[in-house]
């Protein structure tokens, strides 16, 4: 099977991430697992291209993060973790507006073997 | 999990030294020690583990917007092309390997112990003419013996100068050293400074307590035989003498290692290395061209003073007083950076 070449990808990934935020606040790493879990090891995002999204919808009032220090217990580290803003909500649905019509738009040419 | 750390401190160390470079750095530092940990977790060995992590990194060059650096970028490949430039945002410094960092640290070791050896034979100078009369020997085998110990110390300074000269590069280029060199040498460093705080405070005892044995001789009752009470005045010079030995010596060790540890430039991450790094600097250049020629200036007076005065039992005391107008100086004419 031919790998997901990541140009075509890029513009998805912050769904992805708005997705798993959208449940509950997250961390970089256990985003990144829940991805490669969801996708069956299709898709593994790495960490520079992950860190790239953070700062970019943060920037654009998609995300905020916060410091969560180590818990009580002592287990844990101190983590940065992400949480979902209302304009990042309603960008997410606009994105998947967005891909409903590529979907459908790239469907139409798409042809399995000579018919 | 040094493997993981050298790598991203040597793939961030020639980045500008910015918050956002700083906490790039920190939160894929967050991703790949937890993404390590995990793997281990999974049954993976520590090489395995490591190969993974660093497949999955991704390249930076991907966070160059984020990071504000997408100049940087371009002009860091453009760079590669021209060669040479005028304002390098990326660091164009150059790492020193481990091995000719160790090197360096050996070689000024031993050019810190040759030049604390001929410091010693310089202040030993004086007791041969004090030997000579003593005995009554002609004045010339005095001065001979005096001339003798000199030579072998200017020996030593020209000799372990000129094997010291081929290190000069690391001046005069922009160096750096990485990640692993600079925590080895902290280790070190941090390793040499008990013996060092206990050589130099035998060292300073030494110097101060030089004067007991002349005090000792003069109060007992042979205080009176000529031969006896100069040995008196060998005693001090041979107390300084060991005692400026081991001064000299001590800082000579502790400066290899901080030669080093000042060699990466703050403005850039890999300044991040190097911990508490303070550069001291004098406020202007008068100042800096008068210090760098203090103590061999203190030397001459001392030297002139006591040679056409022959009075040695006071004109010691030119260098503790030297030594605190130094520490002055040291204390109201610099700016810590």
């Amino acid at each position: 099977m031919a790998g997901i070449s990541s140009d075509v990808i890029r513009g998805y990934n912050d769904i992805m991430i708005l997705y798993i935020l959208k449940k509950e606040p997250s961390y970089g790493y256990e985003i990144s697992k829940t991805i490669r879990q969801m996708t069956q090891d299709k898709y593994m995002i790495k960490e520079t291209t992950l860190y790239s999204a953070f700062t970019r919808m943060e920037k654009n009032g998609y995300i905020e993060s916060y410091v969560c220090e180590p818990d009580e217990s002592g287990s844990g580290k101190k983590r940065t973790y992400y949480r979902i803003t209302e304009y990042g909500r309603a960008y997410y649905e606009e994105k998947c507006e967005e891909w409903i019509l590529t979907k459908e738009v790239v469907e139409h040419f798409i042809q399995k073997g000579e018919e | 999990m040094n493997t993981l750390k050298s790598y991203l401190e040597s793939m961030f160390a020639k980045m500008p030294n910015t918050p956002e470079v700083r906490r790039a750095k920190d939160e894929l530092w967050q991703m790949m020690e937890d993404k390590y940990n995990e793997l281990l977790d999974e049954g993976k060995n520590e090489n395995e583990a490591v190969g993974t992590v660093i497949s999955e990194f991704g390249n930076l060059e991907e966070l160059s917007k984020e990071l504000g650096l997408e100049k940087e970028f371009s002009y860091q490949q453009e760079s590669t092309k021209t060669e040479y430039a005028d304002e390098p945002y990326f660091s164009t410094q150059e790492t020193l390997s481990f091995e000719e960092a160790k090197q360096f640290v050996d070689a000024k070791i031993q050019h810190g112990f040759f030049v604390a050896i001929g410091v010693m034979f310089c202040i030993f100078s004086p007791i041969m003419p004090i030997i000579s009369t003593s005995f009554h020997w002609p004045d010339a085998i005095g001065v001979t013996g005096m001339m003798l110990l000199i030579c072998v110390a200017v020996f030593l300074f020209v000799y372990s100068g000129i094997m010291m000269g081929k290190w000069d590069y690391i001046k005069n280029a922009s160096w750096m050293i990485d990640y692993n060199t600079a925590q080895v040498l902290e280790g070190e460093k941090s390793r040499f400074r008990s013996s060092y705080a206990i050589r130099q405070t035998i060292g300073i005892i030494l110097c101060v307590l030089c004067w007991i044995p002349s005090m000792i001789i003069d109060e007992s009752p042979l205080g009176n035989v000529a031969e006896i009470e100069n040995i008196g005045a060998v005693l001090l010079f041979v107390f300084v003498g060991i005692g400026v030995m081991m001064i000299v010596h001590n800082n000579m060790i502790m400066g290899a290692y901080d030669d080093l540890l000042k060699l990466n430039d703050k403005k850039y991450v890999s300044g991040n290395y190097v911990k508490h790094q303070k550069n001291e600097r004098y406020i202007n250049d008068t100042v800096a061209t008068i210090m760098e020629v203090y103590w061999p200036t203190v030397t001459c007076v001392y030297l002139i003073w006591s040679f056409l005065s022959v009075d040695w039992h006071i004109t010691w005391i030119i260098w503790p007083v030297a030594a605190i107008i130094n520490a002055v100086i040291k204390t109201n004419l610099t700016i810590k950076e």
